[in-house]
């Protein structure tokens, strides 16, 4: 992910009201996890496994913040079972934002799986998603879903593709 | 000790402090004990300690406590290491260690074993680690957690068995949103949004 792509999603963030975010970092997400260690407006919580990520928004939620948790989709699909009983069964809202490995475009085999797998489980579990690849889209896109996710008290999703994190 | 008679004992020292249960029987006997909007009884087992840390880190000046289980916390060891570096002073986070899975028809877990929960904890980097035998330790240890200002780990080792009380007709979203509203109301926040009222906005002409 280059700086600017980083700086522009941190910056996002802070516009849509989001004030703490968990993260699990990966290659991809590198830059964009240094950014929100390093602003003084987010409340950043490193994790050592994403759903324990999860239920650290969700817990954070319950005191007033406005949390997302950035993740690579294989943590997305480890924490499936803490989306659902910490956040849609009572109904709390986390803006789940997903660096998207084995899409097109994928040169590592070994993610092709799990890449295949995210979707589907996004549409298995109900849970509103968009896909971004473009710099443009990447303002509103935080800014919608982080909107859905308040006004519907569910998590919300966003696949960051290659394009994005590169 | 059993896990009932801990949590009576300490139950009359509560005011307003925010309470996050395990699942299982140790939310129904805490209902009974403290009926309060700031219990958050929580339907999965592993995440009480990551939820009672982001409500720490969200309300610094309120306490919490963490009402967990040696089968939950054995699912989420790394909440430990990430509970530790970010250090929540207003957290007291509670084991209630009985060596099974109790509410699971009772097979051992790994504390029936070799696995010591207190020196995991002191490696993850806790600096207040307890472990308790009786109920006086208990309640003295709690008492100490309660009154200072820094983050405490307390292994109660207990005998399996839950205490004699009614089952707590609470479904999590009514938890959900008694707990929100107490802390809208307690700290004076907005966290339910609201919908715009289509009446309020003015005619177009």
């Amino acid at each position: 992910m280059k700086r600017e792509v980083a700086a522009e999603i941190v910056d996002s963030l802070k516009e849509a009201g989001v004030d703490f975010v968990a993260s699990l970092t990966e290659a991809n997400l590198h830059d964009l996890v240094v950014a929100l260690g390093e602003d003084p407006a987010i409340h950043h919580v490193p994790v050592t496994r994403e759903e324990e990520g999860i239920g650290i928004c969700a817990g954070a939620y319950l005191g007033g913040k406005k949390p997302a948790m950035v993740m690579m989709n294989a943590g997305f699909l480890l924490s499936a079972n803490a989306v659902a009983t910490v956040c849609i069964h009572p109904g709390i809202p986390v803006l789940m934002l997903i660096g998207h490995s084995g899409g097109v475009g994928e040169e590592n085999a070994g993610h092709a799986t799990v890449g295949a797998l995210t979707e589907p489980v996004l549409q298995a579990m109900h849970i509103v998603y968009e896909k971004v690849g473009r710099f443009e889209d990447i303002r509103p896109t935080i800014r919608d879903s982080q909107m859905l996710a308040r006004s519907s008290r569910r998590p919300t999703a966003i696949v960051l593709n290659k394009q994005a994190l590169r | 000790m059993k896990r009932y008679d801990c949590l009576k004992a300490i139950a009359p020292r509560f005011g307003e402090e925010l309470v996050v249960t395990n699942i299982g029987a140790v939310r129904h006997e805490w209902q009974a004990l403290r009926p309060h909007p700031a219990n958050y009884h929580l339907q999965n087992l592993g995440l009480t300690s990551s939820m009672a840390l982001g409500l720490a880190l969200a309300l610094p000046h309120r306490k919490v406590v963490a009402f967990d289980g040696d089968g939950s916390l054995l699912l989420n060891l790394g909440s430990l290491a990430t509970i530790a570096n970010q250090h929540p002073r207003n957290l007291v986070h509670i084991v209630f260690d009985n060596e099974c899975y109790e509410s699971s028809r009772g097979a051992p877990t790994a504390t029936a074993g070799q696995a010591d929960l207190a020196a995991i904890t002191r490696g993850a980097g806790f600096a207040n680690v307890m472990t308790v035998k009786t109920l006086a330790e208990f309640e003295e240890g709690f008492l100490r957690a309660l009154k200072s200002n820094d983050l405490y780990f307390i292994l109660a080792k207990v005998e399996a068995g839950a205490g004699d009380v009614p089952a707590a007709a609470l479904d999590s979203q009514e938890n959900k949103y008694l707990f929100v509203r107490y802390i809208e109301k307690s700290e004076n926040l907005k966290i339910l949004t609201a919908t715009l009222s289509r009446a309020s906005e003015p005619r177009a002409k």
